[in-house]
């Protein structure tokens, strides 16, 4: 089976760099961007199995990201999960409602970031049906 | 007999501190200082009173006019009566027995022809009768054995063409009475009446001050929980009496009554009488100073200063301007409050000439009632400005903490994150003492990031922010959640935590996820504050419509002096050495959540013997419910709506309110399908896409189980797949957006919305 690759779009450095490491200890393939623009010009040509994406980012928010992506028919499949620090309920819900297959908050847990990667590849889109 | 230093030098430091920063000592002085107020105003009040009473007493200028009228008018006896409740009370008289008197107490005049007073009233004019032993119409032959007279005046005492009193006279003898002497009893008659006005205005007076004294507690209230409701007007209300009655009574033309700013050294128009609204506005405009003007020597001086005449005097600008209006005296009475500059009363008359003593004096009276009112205008209106300016002040302290603690969490999470991958091994190994330094770095970090949270979650409190999201949920499996998260620090430190829930709870109608978190605050407490190898006990129990949950433990138990002060912010009991632990937010932030919650919290603890924290919540529906009030009667037919979108529950929700129905919301598939299967309602209106368990999902198993298979489900979703709804079982198929009527009309064919049960006031709110 072909490694996972994962798409992180993040900001900020020092938590790119901690969920890149994590992840590629565990055996996963990451790519990165610093923006939402980057981001979604990255995964057309990268093709991730999983994006993880901040939600708040400078210049194109993580909403409007995921809405870029979501035009692409060929990124049509690939869950995109929200990350961010906002540990509100409201940032859930409004995840949820605009459209992400998955929401981790800030901060991460190291322990358990590998094993929610691993459920949300295996998942795919959540609730499209 | 005063003394008048320099004004109120603490006041000046609280007014000074207006434009600067807003700090709650200032604004808690002048709560003070507004309370003082008041309470002086109270005492003060009845002091003036009895004054105003003593000084003009109407009973002893009664007497005096009863006297002189008897005296003057050559007659036996004479009396003066006042109109009380339909017929005349004997009020003063000189020269009857008192057999009279306690007769006509017993048999009072009545308001009719058959006694001269009566007719009097009537007539509203002087009269007499020559001879009452001559007069066919005279019916109180009864007064006439007693007192045996013969002739009798009486003059009406007319108030405002109202007849209030009068004044009569007797003789013994046939000897009517002539012109000059009724022209005198007339004169007399004028004078009682203007007592009694007298005695009508202290009367008001008094009212007017319980009336202020009750306005002051409504601001005080109002005060209380930051309204900004105008209550100048109230105020300006009283002044604008106070300064009508001044004039009134002093027989003046005229008035107005100043209120002295202290920061500009001047006096400012806060209501005029009997003036026009030319001079009112041009008195507005001008600078009534304290050093320039007579009303501010008067001030300064501390007594009244009266003009004569002001075409003989040289004018200061607001005697000027008074003057160019046609006014000719004036007095000003300065309004103190002790040795402070409160305000001035300026009454004037369009002629020339001085101001009785009787007058000033009055005056002078009105202006101690003044002084208070204009005192109390100012504080309040200075806590209307704090309290603004405390509110935006929150304000911006909610939003720079909610920033700052999301600016903060990100190298946090830095802190945390590379701390865990390292713990974790990931590369490698680590010595023991870097493992410890880890751990260290590690519990700081998250400690940090708890006090972070709290202060957010308190600072939405605070800024009433803090939304609840009502749902239902078994309340053992809340309790078991909690637990589950001290059990590893439990079982570390040979903690046994057990829970007792009573047979008859189930489900609870609250905010799962503050409950859970009051809980987990309580039960990381309980078991941080008890020592090794105690027990910790979670208990549910049910108290009328209400669950109290009790989290015990087995610590040191809390002084009592630390029992209020430990749900304060940053305040820790001395319950033990791990003090750093806590982030000392814990306790109030629970205690704000219970409230939201609409429960209480309370503390049982015995030095030495534990402590118990306790909670209550409604069982059925968190505080605010009131939005949803009508759809709580439990005895209506249920709807269950699923749907993860907050806007379409609300949605929903708004349009079947009214309806007869009672409406169980959810969130999520999984809750959903509890709800159908523990309420078998009259309907479910079904959304597809959603978190966990989805809407062909609930479908399916609806319709797979006996119980529930008959439950009429209408799909509502953005989705259009009508004809797989159908055929999974659906009873209808709308696509969102949906229109009330689409779906009220829905559940009106499946029966779950009674026919026609939509009241008009519900029709108009939708």
């Amino acid at each position: 089976m072909a490694t996972a690759r994962i798409l992180i779009v993040e900001d900020n450095p020092l938590n790119l760099k901690l969920v890149r490491d994590v992840l590629t200890v565990s055996g996963y393939e990451v790519v990165a961007a610093p923006s939402g623009e980057e981001g979604v010009t990255l995964a057309q040509t990268c093709e991730p199995d999983l994006v993880l994406m901040d939600i708040q980012l400078p210049g194109i928010d993580g909403y409007e990201a995921l809405r870029m992506l979501r035009q692409n028919a060929q990124l049509d499949s690939v869950p995109v999960v929200a990350v961010t620090a906002f540990a509100m309920r409201e940032d859930r819900e409004r995840a949820s409602r605009a459209g992400f297959d998955g929401y981790l908050s800030k901060p991460i847990s190291v322990r358990s970031l590998p094993s929610q990667v691993h459920e949300y590849l295996n998942n795919g889109r959540a609730d499209v049906t | 007999m005063r003394r008048y230093g320099v004004p109120g030098l603490e006041r000046g430091a609280i007014i000074s501190g207006r434009g600067g920063q807003v700090d709650q000592e200032d604004y808690q002085s002048l709560q003070r200082d507004y309370t003082d107020a008041t309470d002086q105003f109270a005492a003060m009040n009845e002091v003036l009173i009895a004054l105003g009473r003593s000084s003009s007493d109407p009973d002893a200028v009664l007497d005096t006019i009863v006297e002189s009228a008897r005296r003057l008018c050559r007659s036996e006896a004479a009396a003066i009566f006042l109109i009380e409740a339909g017929q005349y009370a004997l009020s003063s008289s000189v020269g009857f027995s008192s057999e009279y008197v306690h007769h006509v107490a017993e048999h009072p005049f009545a308001l009719d022809r058959a006694s001269l007073l009566g007719r009097v009233a009537e007539d509203r004019r002087i009269q007499q009768i020559p001879d009452v032993l001559d007069d066919p119409d005279f019916g109180r032959q009864d007064v006439q054995r007693i007192v045996q007279f013969r002739t009798s005046v009486a003059a009406p005492m007319l108030l405002d063409d109202e007849v209030v009193g009068a004044i009569s006279l007797v003789r013994t003898a046939v000897d009517p009475f002539d012109d000059r002497e009724l022209a005198l009893l007339e004169a007399f008659a004028a004078q009682a009446a203007v007592v009694v006005r007298n005695v009508h205005l202290v009367r008001e007076l008094e009212e007017r001050g319980q009336e202020l004294g009750r306005k002051v507690e409504q601001l005080e209230a109002l005060s209380e929980v930051g309204g900004l409701v105008s209550s100048s007007l109230v105020l300006d209300e009283v002044l604008s009496n106070i300064i009508m009655n001044a004039v009134r009574f002093s027989g003046c033309d005229g008035g107005s009554i100043m209120e002295y700013v202290e920061d500009e050294r001047c006096f400012s128009v806060r209501s005029a009488y009997a003036s026009s609204p030319e001079l009112l506005a041009k008195l507005r405009t001008i600078r009534v100073d304290l050093s320039t003007t007579l009303v501010g020597r008067s001030a300064l001086e501390g007594h009244p200063i009266a003009v004569a005449d002001l075409g003989a005097v040289e004018l200061d600008p607001h005697l000027r301007l008074l003057y160019d209006d046609g006014w000719r005296s004036m007095i000003a009475v300065p309004v103190l409050r002790g040795e402070r500059i409160i305000g001035a009363l300026v009454v004037r008359r369009k002629t020339t000439g001085g101001f009785p003593d009787e007058t000033v004096e009055f005056l002078e009276t009105f202006a101690g009632q003044s002084a208070l009112a204009v005192w109390n205008a100012q504080l309040f209106r200075e806590l209307e400005t704090k309290s603004a300016e405390l509110q935006v002040a929150s304000q911006h302290k909610s939003e720079f903490l909610a920033s700052m603690s999301h600016e903060l969490r990100t190298p946090l999470n830095a802190v945390i994150g590379f701390s865990e991958v390292l713990l974790e091994r990931m590369f490698g190994e680590l010595n023991d003492r870097q493992d410890e330094y880890l751990h260290d770095i590690l519990s700081s970090g998250r400690h940090l990031l708890q006090l972070l949270n709290d202060i957010l979650d308190l600072s939405k409190v605070e800024a009433g922010g803090m939304e609840l999201e009502p749902s239902t949920f078994p309340l053992r499996g809340a309790l078991e959640y909690g637990i589950s998260m001290v059990r590893e620090r439990a079982s570390a430190h040979g903690i046994e935590v057990s829970l007792d829930v009573d047979a008859d709870l189930d489900t609870l109608d609250s905010d799962e996820l503050r409950f859970k978190q009051v809980l987990l605050n309580l039960l990381s407490n309980a078991v941080k504050f008890t020592p090794d190898g105690g027990h910790v006990r979670v208990a549910a129990r049910r108290e009328g419509d209400r669950v109290a949950v009790t989290v015990t433990d087995d610590g040191v138990g809390i002084r009592p002096e630390d029992r209020e002060r430990i749900f304060e912010s940053f305040q820790q009991g001395r319950r033990g050495a791990q003090s750093e632990e806590g982030t000392g937010l814990g306790l109030t932030l629970c205690r704000r959540i219970v409230a939201l919650l609409g429960g209480t919290m309370w503390l049982e603890t015995e030095l030495g013997a534990g402590s118990t924290f306790g909670f209550t919540v409604p069982i059925d529906g968190v505080a605010d419910t009131s939005r949803h009030a009508p759809s709580t009667d439990a005895d209506l037919p249920v709807v269950v709506v699923v749907d993860d979108d907050r806007a379409s529950l609300d949605l929903m929700t708004a349009y079947l309110d009214g309806l007869g129905v009672r409406v169980v919301l959810a969130r999520n598939g999984i809750e959903g399908l509890e709800l159908i299967r523990t309420l078998t309602p009259a309907a479910v209106v079904l959304d597809i896409r959603l978190p966990g368990l989805d809407g062909w999902e609930i479908l399916d198993r609806v319709r797979a189980d006996d119980a529930t298979r008959a439950v009429p489900v209408v799909i509502v979703s953005i989705l259009d797949e009508k004809p797989r709804g159908m055929s999974l079982g659906a009873t209808d198929y709308l696509i969102k957006p949906v229109a009330r009527d689409a779906l009220v009309g829905a559940l009106r064919r499946i029966g779950a919305v009674p026919a026609e049960r939509e009241s008009a006031s519900s029709r108009g709110a939708v």
